[in-house]
């Protein structure tokens, strides 16, 4: 078992985040769970999540997200969400090449990640992030704004990145 | 023009298919349940099948395992319209075939075993 009393504290969770990255990452280590259904049921909880905030009467007004650009717009609703949701502690989302953007997480502030905080000791990775967020933005702005073009999350270091295609 | 990984695989696939009457379909799957190429139906939900794909694989190994039942061969699901069988290509891939019921098994099984090696140098 990772050493729990740091991740609580440095990372700042809560008792739900503490569950589901403990639960997925149990899932994960019985081989139940991986990144490609991690993708589909991600998407599938989304759908849920913005039922919620409808239900709650939270969802932000579309025509008042600032942003002059579309990967603007993109950004202020993944600091919507994260500020909901409180999934990561440090993040940013950059423009790439056409038409994508990528967002890029400090893998030892994420809040939910079923192996760095879950303690999952599998291969490959088990992240929600990246189709939770295509799921929601694209609910959110009541079209199709993005496209993960990435299958899940890429390492790289202790940055986890995931890449999108800006649709319009 | 020196053929892309993409069209090898399928070209392996192709052929253990009509090498074997009444395959109906074949997709080869990461361990993380991403598909990496696949010959399925229109309708079927590539995605759905590569996760629950690797997944089955996951928990019949890990099962085999626990049940001391040694390195696991092959996971073979028996409907009432045919089979579902998978097999591992190595460390991080999986070789999933549909076949119908009338399917020769011990053929499947053979044809598997040799796409498996092929798809074992390429991968």
């Amino acid at each position: 078992m990772p050493d729990i009393k740091q991740i609580v504290l440095e990372r700042d969770l809560n008792p739900y985040h503490s569950f589901f990255a403990s639960f997925f990452g149990g899932l994960g280590e019985l081989g139940m769970l991986n990144q490609g259904s991690i993708n589909i049921v991600s998407k599938r909880a989304a759908d849920y999540l913005y039922a919620y905030l409808d239900a709650k009467e939270i969802l932000p007004d579309m025509n008042a997200v600032p942003g002059d650009t579309s990967a603007e717009v993109i950004k202020n609703l993944i600091l919507y969400v994260n500020k909901i949701l409180s999934l990561v502690g440090e993040y940013d989302l950059k423009e790439a090449e056409q038409d994508q953007v990528v967002l890029l997480i400090s893998g030892d502030t994420c809040r939910i990640c079923p192996k760095g905080v879950g303690g999952a000791s599998v291969k490959g990775t088990l992240c929600p992030i990246p189709s939770l967020l295509e799921g929601l933005i694209n609910k959110l702005a009541q079209k199709e704004m993005v496209k993960l073009i990435t299958s899940g999350i890429e390492k790289e270091g202790s940055t986890c990145k995931a890449y999108y295609q800006v649709l319009n | 023009m020196a053929q892309t990984l993409s069209d090898q695989l399928d070209i392996i696939l192709n052929t253990f298919e009509r090498n074997v009457p009444h395959v109906q379909a074949t997709a080869i799957v990461s361990t993380d349940g991403l598909v990496i190429a696949s010959r399925l139906p229109d309708k079927v939900e590539e995605d759905r099948i590569g996760a629950m794909g690797a997944a089955i694989l996951s928990i019949s190994s890990r099962s085999g395992d626990e049940l001391n039942r040694g390195d696991m061969e092959r996971v073979l699901i028996e409907g009432k319209s045919g089979f579902l069988l998978l097999h591992s290509i190595g460390a991080d891939a999986i070789l999933v075939s549909l076949a119908e019921k009338d399917v020769r098994l011990g053929m499947l099984f053979y044809e598997c075993k040799k796409c498996i090696n092929q798809l074992s140098e390429i991968l």
